[in-house]
């Protein structure tokens, strides 16, 4: 492995050059790799590789869930989630970034951390603190503004609770993704502008966000994956309920997997989203790229 | 060559730092306890005079979810009579547990000893070694071993039994103005009382009589259908029986609860649970280990313990009970890991001073014949309650956790999001049997003591 024509590498380089690719590579074989592709072919098997079961069904679990109420209510809130969480992750995070990125505010890195810290704090410890803000007796939600709300047992106010929870934890990234974007504005398009004459408005509509798509672009479609994979804040929060109006696709899965052992009907359901994400990320490309 | 077994030798470390198993293993606080010398036991008896693994050192695992305590004592007991075996305690978290027990399981280097839970019956069972006691010598001194026969053999039994009581707060209970001879028999008798104690200004509660939020299915619908004769699965224990007229008088009684009489809501207190604990409700209806809870996080509340209303004075079964399991033996150890495994269990079936620990500290009643009239069992709030109509509980066998499911999901379609009781219960009842075509669950409500009582 070692390049001797190379003038910079020594021969420990090489050793931790051999040691790291090598971790990688397994790492990516032992956690990636043979999961996804033990995944697939469970997926089409029934599986509960607890009690060692592990019968071909063929097509079955795929077909179940085409016939799957559940499944497709999940898949349905997933959606509603992720668009809303994801415009106001975006839509907050872009005015609090232009906020700070502006002259008027001092202490740019302190607002900067303030928001960020929901972002490094455990999604755990933030559920569990909302909800116990969401406590229809003493929570600091219906004391705050007047309320008496059943927040997480009211099918209606359950999933917006969940995002509102969701938008605060995790607006802060795209605040500090958006600020390293402004930052790398060129200076002289903006004092151009200037020198026409063009108003803040103009400014932002016409050099700021055409120049911030590739950030907002980059945004949106993390956000999309990790919002698909949404459910910790389920698990805490309301547990798929009340009922089931709060069943999220990722939930879903992890409660067939996990509360019900059925690891093939799960594994068939993460294949679907697998495309489903797919899908809507190449979609977000596309819709970006048509308007520039 | 030097380099190349320097890189070998880090990627080696990486891989054994990184498979090194997370389970916690407990020291050992080895107290000094007296060494039984001649045999104990009544038809199971353990002799200590023995030899165990011809004397031979060994070494086994025990695993366990909480309780530390109560196994350090099991084991230092053995140890003490048989100093050439050392069991480790291996303590694990309980959601950690059931995917790395089974898993461990298939393995021969997995532990020797298990403990179980049946609600995780059917990942575990296929994995467990059958108890060399015989079936007839468990009956002798055991009640509720039936159930637990499979093929003439038995792989776990029950060391005790949880079921649901009532948990009153006693002073909120005297200011009421309701003395010891007002505890409730019968549900009409039950929702008086809980009228009595609701406070309310103007139209919101401030008290709540009775709180059965979000524990409800748990604790009522799985559970009082029986006390109207109604089982949870159909004679041949295979598909089950929700949509009935028995569950559908039980929810309905539940709505009437909050919504005529007023005793509390479904908005108020987010569990019966919590709001118990919090001083804001005066009944609620929890099982056994609710002690526990309260003992630990709300040790202010003064509580009494009455049994579970019924719907008429002499009902089929006063509420379902689930088991407090004895250990697994691993199938998969060796041989002679194997027979020191079946020592212990027949060490701890014998040994009443340790099952009364194990059943005191899980708030279970013992189902060994001899600890039935123990007075510190006895002693207990929510074991002396069960004492008069102990053998008028039933257990549906090992639920897969879909019943639970299906009715925790139906209760709060029912409750919370306005669906109709037959809707929501038919759609469990369907939930429920697609999942019990793939299961090999088989209910044994037909072993019950006064099944052919049934309705």
């Amino acid at each position: 492995m070692l390049n001797k024509n190379h003038p910079l590498q020594s021969k420990s380089e090489v050793i931790l050059r051999n040691i790291v690719v090598t971790a990688m590579i397994i790492y990516f074989i032992v956690f990636l790799i043979i999961p996804i592709g033990t995944a697939f072919v469970g997926s089409f098997h029934e599986w509960n590789p607890l009690s060692g079961t592990f019968r071909l069904l063929g097509l079955d679990n795929y077909r179940k869930i085409f016939t799957d109420n559940l499944f497709w209510k999940s898949l349905s809130n997933t959606i509603v989630f992720s668009f809303v969480v994801i415009i106001f992750r975006v839509g907050f995070g872009l005015a609090i970034a232009l906020a700070i990125y502006s002259k008027m505010i001092k202490h740019k890195s302190f607002f900067r951390m303030l928001y960020y810290m929901p972002v490094v704090t455990p999604m755990v410890a933030v559920a569990y603190v909302w909800k116990f803000m969401y406590h229809p007796q003493i929570g600091t939600m219906n004391q705050i503004f007047g309320l008496n709300v059943n927040w997480l047992m009211n099918s209606k106010m359950a999933l917006p609770a969940i995002m509102l929870m969701t938008i605060w934890k995790d607006f802060g990234y795209a605040v500090v993704m958006f600020m390293a974007g402004l930052y790398s504005l060129p200076k002289d398009a903006m004092e151009a502008a200037d020198v026409d004459g063009a108003s803040p408005w103009q400014k932002f509509r016409y050099i700021t966000i055409p120049l911030l798509k590739p950030m907002i672009l980059f945004v949106v479609i993390t956000s999309i994956i990790a919002y698909i994979q949404a459910y910790v804040q389920v698990l805490i929060l309301t547990e798929g309920g009340p009922g089931t109006s709060t069943f999220l696709s990722s939930y879903i899965i992890f409660d067939e997997a996990f509360v019900k052992y059925n690891f093939g009907f799960a594994s068939a359901m993460s294949f679907i989203m697998f495309v489903v994400t797919a899908v809507l990320t190449w979609l977000s490309f596309r819709v970006t790229r048509s308007k520039g | 060559m030097r380099s190349k077994m320097k890189y070998f030798l880090t990627v080696a470390m990486i891989f054994v730092t990184l498979s090194t198993g997370c389970g916690r293993t407990k020291e050992s606080n080895s107290v000094k306890v007296d060494v039984p010398t001649k045999p104990f036991g009544s038809t199971i008896v353990y002799d200590p005079a023995k030899e165990i693994n011809d004397g031979k050192k060994i070494t086994i695992e025990l695993w366990e979810w909480g309780s530390d305590e109560t196994f350090q004592k099991l084991i230092d007991g053995y140890t003490s009579i048989h100093p050439n075996v050392t069991i480790k305690l291996v303590s694990n978290p309980w959601d950690d547990y059931w995917t790395k027990l089974p898993l461990a399981l298939q393995d021969k280097n997995g532990p020797v000893i298990f403990n179980i839970h049946n609600s995780y019956h059917e990942n575990i069972i296929n994995y467990c070694a059958p108890y060399e006691i015989s079936v007839e010598d468990l009956e002798k001194d055991f009640n509720d071993i039936k159930p637990h026969v499979k093929d003439g053999k038995v792989y776990y039994i029950d060391f005790g039994i949880m079921t649901g009581s009532v948990y009153y707060n006693k002073a909120m209970w005297k200011a009421a103005g309701l003395a010891d001879n007002d505890i409730p028999k019968t549900w009409d008798e039950f929702r008086n009382v809980a009228k009595k104690l609701t406070i309310k200004d103007g139209k919101h509660i401030v008290q709540a009589g009775i709180n059965f939020n979000t524990e409800f299915y748990q604790t009522y619908l799985l559970g009082l259908n029986y006390q109207l004769g109604q089982n949870l699965f159909s004679e041949n224990g295979k598909t089950a029986t929700i949509n009935t007229p028995a569950m559908k008088k039980v929810m309905n009684m539940l709505l009437d609860i909050y919504n005529v009489d007023g005793s509390g809501s479904k908005d108020f207190g987010t569990s019966g649970s919590e709001s118990f604990g919090q001083g804001q409700s005066a009944m609620t209806l929890m099982w056994g280990h609710y002690k526990e809870t309260l003992q630990n996080d709300y040790p202010d509340i003064d509580y009494g313990v009455f049994e579970i209303p019924s719907f008429d004075e002499k009902p089929y079964a006063y509420n379902r009970y689930n088991g407090e399991s004895t250990f697994g033996i691993n199938k998969n150890s060796s041989k002679e890991a194997q027979a020191v495994a079946q020592d212990v269990i027949k060490y701890f079936l014998a040994n009443d001073e340790i099952l009364k620990e194990f059943n005191l500290a899980r708030c279970t009643f013992p189902t060994k014949k001899s600890l039935t009239d123990d007075s510190d069992i006895l002693a207990h709030p929510a074991m002396s309650v069960l004492a008069e109509h102990i053998d008028r509980y039933i257990w549906p066998g090992p639920m897969p956790a879909v019943v639970e499911e299906s009715l925790k999901i139906a209760g709060q379609d029912i409750m919370y999001n306005g669906s109709d009781i037959e809707t929501a219960l038919q759609k469990a009842e369907n939930s429920i049997n697609e999942e019990l075509k793939s299961s090999d669950f088989t209910a044994v409500e037909n072993l019950y003591k006064y099944a052919k009582q049934k309705k």
